[in-house]
């Protein structure tokens, strides 16, 4: 019956061979090539949940009065946008659930993306030839911000509100064109002509998603084709791919794993408040609120933005606000433009144009390893200079005694970083053998008086047996058992 | 391992059932199974368990446990099956290089600057028309998606500008009632020394450009300056009231955030400081320029007035502004 | 093997534990008509401590006070705050209580004391009973050590005490800042409020009313603690670098109403979401989302995944 359906389909769209490779494909077994799928479930719950939530939200700025259940709220002139958001949380069946899901999801979603491309980077994954996919990926994580930022400021509530208040001015410092972008983008002077709210929610939940839909078609597509790195060792070459086939082994394992993650998402979403509104009250521009910070992956922005000192420059009838152009707008584009451009900077530095799908362990790249400890020490300073505030109230710290520690501890702590990975993995690398059991040297000396040292033999035990990988069998016959030797089962010593 | 190479195309080799790289994982295959049972049913009840918790619209909390339950159950039955009962190998899978042969590569190239680039490099004109209308194309498209979106800032400074198109007004002028978001006019009693009171021009509440931060430092007649030390305007304070804008000079939050005892207003999104008793003058952070001044007036029913407007632009820094 | 099996057995664990402290310790549900309860169920006395003498304050206003009477008319009572005059016989005994402990730093006759130039303790005449009050019933009077800001602990006097002291620093100028209020939260606008929460205090307390450091080494305290008469006291007489908000700014309807939202919402919020995850938004967030979110997915990964 299957068989039958299977050839109906393949006369018409030959999906047999293609096919057949495909659920063949090999995947490495190593957790840390499951990072990248913490990203991916973490966007299919994002799309699932963010469906939910669209059938209910508003995306309106118009004024009207709640009369929803949240009491202290009754009477009070909101914007629908707010008062929607509001309603799905307390009015709608699971609506808070899904809601906070959507909200962990998307936090979850750009840690995933961090720890995977720290993955990537470490191990030396983006040379050639994924440089097109490195660079994919790069891309979404700039979206994911993107969208995150738009997402979290749809609801209209005062702490959101404020970021946009922010994304506005940051706009508005750009030399030249910053004013005509931020009028052109919110409609005029802030806070704009009500229009926000409807062009954010358009950008969030059709434009940017579609294109990260494209991007990921492209990401795993590329991943396909290009087929996985892995780490070197037990009869892995630059040659081929050792692991589970796709079907049944990876499937099994995968979409496990897509259960695993929405667990961890819906029980945070259900046991883990995130963006209380109702607490913050509608967003007006008169109104603030202490201790207000971005959602995480906005943090090392308005890090970078605290600490910065007054540096604006005004001259020939003109201003430009270097104290917010150049954290929030040339940093933030340094980043990534370092990140994108980093494969061709490599192997340009390294004159390295070889096809590589064998891993780098760190410690054998140590100006790569330490140039990213550098970076990601940069970034975590930011993002904890982000929080001066609460971690002055949280330790009983002067807070300008706080923030003058990260104006020094920014830009030396990944000076320091960078030497100092640099200096660990020559060390690693000076040790030989490190985290192996010691090999015995054997000293003799030769007839003419002369002493040589040799290192004896591995101790029986360490020498591991396993078997040889061979290709994805057709499963099973279970009428020939002697067919076992023919299969050329071997068992090989490493 | 060339004994494989041929599967792809020929008939496929078969392995036996009782080949080493079909064998679980495990030592104990059956407690395997019978564990990702268990867990699949304990997610199957956790599953019935959310739809009871839905219909009874029971709190956020049960309806997560239940999912998360269910969730966690699968996922652990799953990957149990997965990971333990189904067959390890190892596998492997050739890999091929990427790049086509010369042939195809020059048949390709060939293709493109041969047979394409002989025929465009034959109709120069028409390539260079079609270039440019496609320029122009792209233009008149652009024109309408941007030019739409917004208006176009106001240049100058027209005192009597709308808010709404100009960086450089507020609804302030001379004369101007201060009064509350909610409409409620300000009168020179109404602030103890030491109090403070987000004000707008009468007509204006709410207005984001117009927000005032008015703060009572001391208890005058209403003919009296309070000294400020420069830059602030002593002669723009009156019965000890100074009036600042609300917007942050870095990014335009509004400084809400008065320390009373040391004079100062916070800026509580990135920690500007600004020195109340020296016209705003920033004391430590980001922001760039000292909060500008609103001018102050007691009229003769004791009204706060506004006595003029800012003398720049509120607000962050922008390109335009001088 | 079995090493193998530790591994989901400990996530199965962990969730359940997980689940029972959201359980034991989230409120019920998103069902806020609790909210709309909880102001009216807050109790108004003042300043109450375990394991001190209380007496309710409406038994401080039936005390028969000849004096008060003759000296101040009737207590005033607007927008459902009631200032209370205190009763003359508490002068006496106040007095010798600041002469024991208040006097070595404001002096015997509480008008401050200068050394060097420098004013080490202000002059409390003409704060008013209330701002007394507060400072004490809080507990940041008398202060342990002399820091940037005195800080909130459990308080030395009971409410008699407090009040004795109180009444005697008000007999120095009599009619003169800001008297005890007594203030009963029911009935009063919650919606208003929020609002005026929003506008006048969210800036240095907080939206959650969490508290927050400020320059200089000062800090807006929490409010999850005060009582209704301590945030009628705060709002008038501005302790430390808090503001004052006098009548004409905001009214003592408006006051009752940010009490009510204060005590009410505030110090019980409605967090149906699960942990409040210490009102300090997407900071606490951010932790919980790297550390249990990717964290626990990434050990799920060391699960699936080999490990060599």
């Amino acid at each position: 019956m299957i068989d039958k359906s299977l050839n109906w389909v393949d006369d018409r769209l030959g999906i047999a061979k293609g096919g057949r490779t495909f659920l063949d494909k090999i995947f490495p077994d190593h957790w840390s090539f499951m990072l990248g799928e913490i990203a991916l479930y973490s966007f299919v719950i994002l799309l699932g949940t963010g469906v939910f939530l669209t059938l209910y939200f508003v995306p309106s700025g118009h004024e009207i009065v709640y009369h929803g259940s949240y009491v202290p709220l009754r009477g009070q002139r909101v914007s629908e946008a707010y008062a929607s958001t509001v309603g799905l949380s307390f009015d709608v069946r699971s609506g808070l659930l899904m809601r906070q899901a959507h909200h962990w999801a998307a936090d979850i979603f750009l840690g995933a993306i961090a720890v995977h491309m720290a993955r990537v980077f470490f191990t030396g994954a983006f040379r050639k030839p994924r440089e097109f996919n490195w660079i994919v990926g790069t891309l979404m994580l700039i979206l994911g911000i993107v969208n995150g930022f738009l997402g979290y400021s749809l609801p209209d509530d005062l702490v959101s509100g404020t970021g946009i208040r922010i994304a506005y001015s940051i706009t508005e410092s750009i030399p030249l064109v910053g004013t005509y972008l931020s009028f052109f983008l919110f409609g005029g002077n802030y806070p704009g002509s009500g229009i926000i709210i409807p062009r954010f929610y358009v950008l969030h939940v059709l434009i940017v998603p579609a294109i990260i839909v494209g991007l990921l078609a492209a990401h795993l597509g590329l991943l396909v084709k290009q087929k996985h790195t892995q780490f070197p060792g037990k009869g892995k070459t630059e040659h081929n791919v050792v692991g589970s086939p796709m079907f049944p082994t990876f499937i099994a394992k995968t979409t496990g794993f897509l259960f695993m993650a929405s667990a961890v998402t819906f029980g945070l979403g259900g046991f883990a408040q995130i963006n209380p509104i109702w607490q913050f009250g509608q967003y007006e521009p008169y109104q603030i609120s202490y201790a207000v910070q971005p959602d995480w992956y906005m943090g090392w922005l308005d890090g970078a933005l605290r600490i910065m000192p007054s540096w604006e420059w005004v001259g020939w009838g003109h201003t430009i606000p270097l104290e917010v152009f150049l954290p929030a707008v040339v940093f933030p584009g340094l980043v990534f433009n370092i990140l994108i451009v980093w494969p061709f900077i490599e192997s340009i530095y390294t004159k390295d144009t070889n096809y590589h799908n064998l891993l780098d362990r760190p410690r054998d790249r140590p100006k790569r390893t330490a140039a990213g400890a550098s970076m990601l020490t940069l970034l975590f300073a930011v993002f904890f200079a982000s929080s001066t505030d609460v971690m002055a109230n949280f330790f009983q710290l002067p807070l300008l005694d706080v923030l003058w520690f990260f104006r020094f501890f920014v830009p030396l702590a990944p000076i320091v970083a960078y030497f100092l990975t640099y200096k660990i993995c020559n060390e690693m690398r000076a040790a030989e053998g490190i985290g192996k059991r010691k090999r015995a040297l054997v000293v003799s000396r030769s007839a003419e008086g002369e002493y040589s040292t040799v290192k004896s033999e591995p101790r029986p035990g360490d020498a591991h047996e396993e078997l040889e990988a061979i290709p994805v069998p057709t499963y099973i016959d279970t009428t020939h058992p002697d067919l076992a030797t023919a299969a050329g089962v071997r068992r090989v010593i490493r | 391992m060339s004994d494989h190479n041929i599967r792809l195309d020929g008939p496929l080799p078969p392995a036996a059932l009782d080949d080493p790289h079909l064998q679980p994982a495990t030592g104990h295959p059956e407690r395997m199974e019978a564990l990702a049972a268990v867990a699949i049913v304990i997610g199957m009840i956790g599953f019935v368990g959310f739809i009871w918790a839905y219909w009874v619209d029971a709190s956020t909390q049960w309806q997560a446990a239940t999912l998360t339950v269910g969730m966690l159950g699968l996922g652990i039955g799953t990957i149990s099956w997965g990971k333990y009962l189904m067959p390890q190998g190892p596998f492997v899978e050739e890999r091929h290089d990427f790049h086509s042969t010369d042939d195809e590569r020059s048949a390709f190239n060939a293709a493109i600057t041969g047979r394409g680039g002989l025929e465009v490099k034959r109709r120069g004109l028409l390539l260079g028309l079609f270039a440019v209308g496609g320029g122009i194309m792209t233009l008149a498209l652009l024109i309408p998606g941007v030019r739409s979106l917004g208006p176009k800032p106001a240049k100058s400074e027209d005192p009597h500008g709308s808010t709404d198109v100009s960086l450089f007004t507020t609804n302030w002028r001379q004369g101007s009632k201060l009064v509350t978001v909610g409409g409620r006019q300000v009168m020179v009693d109404d602030l103890d020394v030491g109090g403070v009171l987000t004000v707008f021009p009468q007509g204006y509440e709410g207005s984001s450009p117009d927000q005032v931060i008015l703060i009572r430092l001391a208890q005058q007649a209403p003919n009296e300056h309070y000294t400020l030390e420069p830059p602030g305007n002593t002669e723009w304070t009156a019965a000890g009231y100074v009036a600042y804008s609300k917007l942050c000079t870095h990014l335009g939050c509004p400084v809400g955030l008065y320390q009373e005892k040391t004079q100062q207003l916070v800026c509580p999104c990135h920690q500007s400081i600004f020195n109340v008793n020296a016209g705003a003058i920033p004391q430590f952070g980001p922001a760039p320029r000292p909060l500008p001044q609103l001018p102050l007036a007691v009229d003769a029913t004791g009204q706060m007035r506004a006595n003029g407007t800012f003398d720049q632009a509120v607000g962050p820094g922008f390109w335009e502004r001088p | 093997m079995t090493a193998r099996l530790a591994a989901p057995a400990a996530l199965v664990g962990a969730v359940a534990v997980f689940g029972l402290v959201a359980f034991s310790s989230g409120p019920a549900r998103a069902d806020t008509s609790s909210t709309t309860t909880a102001p009216t169920t807050v109790s108004t006395v003042p300043g109450a401590q375990p394991g001190t003498v209380q007496q309710t304050p409406t038994a401080v206003t039936a005390v028969p006070s000849p004096s008060a009477a003759a000296k101040n008319a009737a207590p005033s009572n607007q927008g459902g705050i009631i200032y209370t005059d205190l009763p003359a016989s508490f002068i006496a005994p106040g007095q010798a209580l600041f002469a024991a402990n208040c006097a070595s730093c404001h002096g015997p006759l509480a008008n401050g004391v200068v050394k060097n130039g420098v004013a080490i303790a202000p002059n409390l005449e003409g704060l008013g009973a209330g701002t007394v009050d507060f400072w004490v019933s809080t507990g940041r009077m008398p202060l342990e050590n002399i820091s940037a800001q005195a800080i909130r602990k459990p308080p030395r006097f009971n409410r008699i005490q407090t009040l004795e002291i109180a009444a005697w620093v008000q007999s120095l100028a009599p009619g003169q800042g800001t008297k005890v209020p007594l203030v009963k939260t029911a009935g009063a606008d919650l919606e208003s409020g929020n609002t005026l929460f929003t506008l006048n205090c969210a800036a240095c307390h907080t939206i959650s009313g969490a508290g927050d450091a400020l320059a200089f080494g000062a800090y807006a305290p929490s409010l999850h603690l005060a009582t209704p008469t301590q945030v009628i006291e705060a709002i008038r007489s501005g302790p430390g670098n808090m503001p004052r908000f006098s009548p004409g700014n905001i009214t003592d309807t408006e006051a009752r109403d940010i009490t009510a939202y204060v005590t009410g919402v505030l110090q019980h919020p409605n967090n149906a979401g699960g942990a409040g995850l210490g009102g300090i938004g997407p900071v606490g967030e951010g932790f919980v989302g790297l550390l249990i979110g990717v964290g626990v997915l990434m050990l799920v990964c060391f699960w699936i995944g080999d490990r060599q």
